[in-house]
């Protein structure tokens, strides 16, 4: 081979490398067509296509619009939702949870959705419950998410094993703990329940507390947390009495995948998690397994709010309308009746309450049948603090893994996710006055 | 009982059974990755047993790593390319010149390995912007290629230095120039140093997550790390598809191991420990 054809070679492989790798161009209006552009908080192969279904069936109805998807997964969609903010490059809609209101609307990020829910045919649609958590959630200013499916924490059990050993499915915290004793097998590798020592145990155990507590606010009104309460205390100190009694000597560190895989894998009869794993612990197990919601303690019972998902406009979007025309879309009956069905999530649209899928769905019509009670006592959490995930999170995650491990009390624990969070509180509304 | 059993027993002791504990703490995690990609969801068999390649099918075709794929591959080639074509352009001249200011450009260089991405991310992703190459492969070439390239060229002018100058003295008075000198005597004998540089290049791209998680929206666009990360939601996990893309994650880097693990010893030894 002569060099000039080595050199052409070169420079053609070198070309096709260069095309390989272009850009592959940005949305834009064009032929009278507007494109928005859709980030999906929580990306995977079981949402992604439900949304790709969506999509297309909303441009077919909207055949001037085109939906731009762009999946982001949830453990990096903050860090995706600040630097586009940061960088001012924010798409048009996107998936936003209660737990992230906070930060986005303190960095002026989202557009208020009041006037614009208020003239929309979805008004007196969505369920009020859920209006109020993302109302909360953005700390009282406004509505800058639409909700559109809502969560509670949940107990998957064994069926067929509280079957075999004559028990049923517990009522009270007491009744769990027995439960628990019963069905612990170490010689067999079987433990009753698993407690969550790894990420997300600050939440996880603050909802077991208040749902055995009855406190109905995490706050008195002298401003001073509750989460250090007595009845909130002795239910901390029977959780972390149950670690390596009835649960795994691994709880100390593991978070929600490793507990649902105990459980799936056969060796834990219980798990603390929410409608999120519906699908997952379904498809494992089956009819073998059922679920309850969090036991009642001596004083009733609280649900601490799970985070609610929806969908929120973002300020520098030039495209507003059409963007709003996609969220209503996904938050129309039918729309959001076949994404929560998919998902396992409770429906923020309430006419699809009516759905059968949801009138003989058990534990998903439960659950959103004790979110939307009048009566029920819904605690929430204050996700508006600025500080809110340093003090559930960064700091009491590790305390938690001390109790669990006998190196602190139950009450040092508490008080000192109390304290920080009267403190939190104060600073926030000195701030706010 | 003759003299060699204690000896031999002594061995296996102080020798193979450290290494054999250590080889179980290394492949354990290869063989749970294995397990759970190769067996049915819901089992809990602790042998990939029956078969199944469904968890590949769902990753492969159904979660688009076939197309996460090519386009990691295409990253890290480029990256490669480039990281190791400057670092031998720079990492000869820091060996062979002198220049006012030399010491101060190693320390610079240096010091560059001290700043993590993720602090570089907003200004990069402003340069990007400016430059229309958010949303593009190029803009994680070009990040992957920067962020290497200053330990890459300390490593390249390690080599550089071990080859004897006088080679390279007695080809240019046989009448080459400097370039053709280089390229005819000194890249030859550079070839660990290139294979050391190439593949750290390489792998570094290849597992890069944070630049393509955040410069790149289009999931056409999108690299394995990113996609493996798509398999565990904020309340779901699925085990079948994790294991699955790990193993597609770990075949290319294993792969580059076993060809260039000579090289790299061999590499590693020359440029780090007596550059």
């Amino acid at each position: 081979m002569s060099r000039t054809l080595r050199t052409t070679a070169a420079a053609l492989a070198a070309l096709g490398l260069l095309t390989a790798c272009g850009s592959s161009g940005s949305s834009s209006d064009s032929g009278g067509k507007t494109t928005i552009t859709f980030w999906d908080n929580n990306a995977g192969p079981a949402r992604t296509p439900l949304y790709q279904k969506l999509i297309a069936d909303f441009e077919k109805a909207n055949p001037t619009i085109t939906v731009k998807y762009v999946g982001v997964t949830s453990a990096e969609v903050a860090e995706k939702y600040n630097t586009a903010i940061a960088s001012n490059s924010t798409p048009d809609v996107g998936g936003v949870t209660t737990a992230l209101l906070a930060s986005l609307t303190a960095q002026k990020a989202l557009d208020p959705l009041d006037e614009r829910y208020a003239k929309s045919a979805l008004n007196g649609k969505i369920a009020a419950n859920f209006l109020e958590i993302s109302k909360s959630a953005s700390g009282g200013k406004g509505l800058f998410q639409l909700p559109s499916s809502g969560n509670q924490d949940v107990i998957w059990y064994r069926a067929d094993k509280f079957k075999e050993a004559g028990l049923s499915a517990p009522k009270t915290w007491d009744e769990l703990f027995a439960a628990a004793a019963k069905l612990t097998d170490k010689g067999k590798n079987q433990y009753g329940f698993t407690i969550r020592g790894g990420a997300g145990s600050g939440f996880q155990v603050l909802s077991e507390a208040y749902a055995y507590s009855g406190l109905t606010t995490m706050f008195d009104a002298a401003g001073k947390s509750t989460v250090d309460d007595p009845k909130n205390v002795a239910l901390i100190e029977k959780i972390a009495a149950q670690y390596k009694a009835t649960t795994p000597e691994a709880d100390v560190s593991n978070a929600y995948p490793q507990m649902l895989a105990q459980f799936q894998a056969n060796q834990v009869m219980m798990v603390h998690h929410n409608l999120g794993s519906t699908r997952d612990v379904k498809t494992a197990l089956g009819d073998k397994v059922a679920g309850f919601l969090l036991p009642a303690g001596p004083d009733g019972t609280s649900v601490l709010a799970n985070p609610v998902d929806g969908f929120s406009l973002f300020k520098n979007s030039k495209h507003k309308d059409a963007a709003w025309k996609f969220v209503e879309f996904l938050d129309s009956h039918e729309a959001n009746s076949y994404w929560n069905q998919n998902v396992g999530q409770i429906p923020a649209n309430t006419e699809a309450y009516a759905d059968e899928w949801y009138t003989t769905s058990g534990i998903t019509k439960q659950a959103g049948d004790s979110l939307n009670s009048p009566t029920t006592k819904l605690v929430q959490p204050p996700v508006y603090l600025p500080q809110y995930s340093k003090i559930t999170k960064t700091d009491a995650e590790p305390n938690f893994q001390k109790v669990l491990l006998g190196k602190t009390s139950a009450a040092d624990f508490a008080k000192s996710v109390a304290d920080a969070f009267t403190k939190a509180q104060a600073d926030y509304q000195a701030k706010n006055k | 009982m003759t003299a060699a059993a204690p000896r031999a027993t002594g061995r296996v002791l102080r020798l193979f059974l450290p290494l054999a504990l250590y080889l179980v703490f290394t492949v354990v995690p290869f063989y749970w990755m294995l397990l759970f990609a190769l067996r049915p969801a819901g089992s809990t068999s602790l042998l990939p047993w029956p078969l199944t390649f469904e968890h590949f099918d769902t990753v492969w075709n159904g979660m688009g790593f076939r197309v996460y794929f090519q386009n990691s591959v295409w990253i890290a080639l480029l990256t490669l390319v480039f990281v190791t074509f400057f670092a031998l352009m720079g990492g000869y001249a820091l060996a062979r010149f002198k220049f006012r200011g030399q010491r101060a450009f190693l320390l610079a260089l240096l010091c560059t390995q001290f700043v993590p991405g993720a602090m570089m991310l907003i200004p990069l992703f402003n340069i990007f912007q400016t430059f229309d190459l958010i949303n593009s492969r190029w803009s994680l070439i070009i990040a992957e290629t920067t962020f290497q390239l200053p330990l890459a060229m300390i490593l390249m002018s390690g080599f550089v230095r071990n080859v004897p100058v006088e080679l390279e003295e007695s080809a240019m008075m046989d009448g080459c120039g400097r370039i053709r000198a280089f390229l005819a005597v000194v890249l030859p004998l550079l070839r660990p140093g290139i294979v050391a540089v190439g593949s750290f290049a390489f792998i570094g791209s290849w597992n890069n997550f944070l630049f393509a998680l955040m410069f790149l929206n289009d999931p056409e666009l999108q690299t394995v790390p990113v996609g493996l990360q798509t398999t565990i939601g904020e309340n779901t996990v699925d085990f079948g598809a994790l294991a699955a893309g790990g193993v597609v994650a770990a075949v290319p880097v294993v792969l580059v191991f076993a060809f260039v693990q000579k090289y790299l010893v061999q590499g590693m030894s020359t440029g780090a420990v007596k550059g």
